[in-house]
């Protein structure tokens, strides 16, 4: 039984991380993201106030104890932030390349009299 | 740019280069004995390459800042796309490349029957390869053959000869060595009429010195399947 709740639990984070990255930069997206961020801090919260809460909920998903599932929620999150950051940075560099792809163009048909 | 009736005119050579002043020069002579267009795009180099350039009849296309030979290349085709060539060639700066195989890639273009004809050094021979590199880019044709679906011999040869459709409608945005994947992308996604043409490629101490390093294929690797992925 604990296997099978392994294995959900599993497929569901690596789901969640997928469709964090696959998902388009909407409004929405966005917005969800900032929810969730704002649930991880009230879940510390929370966590702080009762420790028993989260080795209750660890033992519910067959986890050991509570902060070996803090820890895999936070390496999860620290994944996901990772990529994340990685794919705006390619976004950000690409439209700075475009820019001075520009500059370079315009330079050279000036100088050739190209137009 | 300096008319030479004996060249041909109407095939653009964009030749990428990054800190390549021993050879530059001796490279695109070579190439203007034969050709009357060149396109260089500097790439940002620290060295004296855009003198070196500047020496030459080639056309000279600076990038202020180090982009990546992807970048280099896109600049390079959109530059050459303003010239009156129908055939457009990308070649290496190192000397690599041998000007005979550009000659038979262009025969074949010119039949009509293909937009890009592709160089392969395992149809053809690589001079002096490691074996290492071998093995690696047998797993990168590998790689490469499973997410585009075309059937191809050689992944990351710089040596192509393409149309005036394909130069028009090419859009490189990966700016590193991840472009040489991507353009196969875009060749399986447009589906234009592809060719592989041996070619040999000579590996000489100093191209072995500014080539890339084998463990770049990580990178190649993972940014080609987070693109997919995140598109």
């Amino acid at each position: 039984m604990i296997i099978i709740i392994q294995i959900a639990v599993i497929i569901m984070a690596l789901t969640l991380l997928l469709s964090t990255l696959v998902g388009r930069q909407t409004h929405a997206a966005r917005a969800w993201k900032k929810i969730a961020l704002c649930l991880l801090a009230c879940a510390m919260v929370v966590a702080v106030l009762f420790p028993d809460i989260t080795n209750q909920l660890a033992h519910l998903v067959g986890v050991g104890r509570g902060a070996d599932l803090l820890l895999y929620v936070l390496v999860l999150a620290f994944i996901a932030y990772a990529l994340n950051s990685y794919i705006h940075q390619q976004r950000e560099k690409d439209v700075l390349y475009r820019l001075a792809r520009k500059v370079a163009l315009l330079e050279a048909n000036e100088q050739y009299n190209i137009k | 740019m300096k008319k030479n009736k004996n060249t041909t005119s109407n095939v653009a050579f964009i030749i990428p280069v990054y800190n390549e002043e021993k050879v530059i020069a001796g490279v695109i002579k070579s190439v203007l004995k034969q050709f009357s267009h060149v396109v260089c795009i500097d790439d940002g180099s620290k060295d004296n390459t855009s003198a070196e350039i500047r020496k030459t009849g080639a056309y000279l296309v600076e990038h202020a800042i180090n982009m990546g030979q992807g970048a280099a290349l896109q600049t390079g085709i959109e530059f050459a796309r303003q010239l009156p060539v129908d055939y457009f060639v990308t070649f290496d700066a190192d000397g690599q490349h041998r000007l005979e195989d550009v000659s038979s890639m262009l025969k074949e273009i010119k039949t009509g029957k293909y937009d890009i004809i592709l160089g392969s050094r395992f149809l053809g021979s690589a001079v002096g390869i490691s074996k290492s590199k071998v093995v690696i880019l047998k797993a990168a044709i590998w790689f490469s053959n499973i997410t585009t679906g075309l059937r191809l011999t050689d992944t990351h040869n710089g040596l192509r000869v393409f149309n005036r459709t394909v130069a028009e409608n090419m859009q490189i945005t990966m700016p590193d060595m991840t472009h040489a994947s991507e353009i196969l992308e875009i060749i399986a996604e447009k589906k234009y009429r592809y060719k592989e043409i041996p070619v040999t490629i000579e590996y000489t101490d100093y191209s072995r010195g500014k080539g890339q390093s084998i463990i770049n294929a990580v990178n190649i690797g993972f940014d080609t399947l987070l693109r997919k992925i995140s598109k």
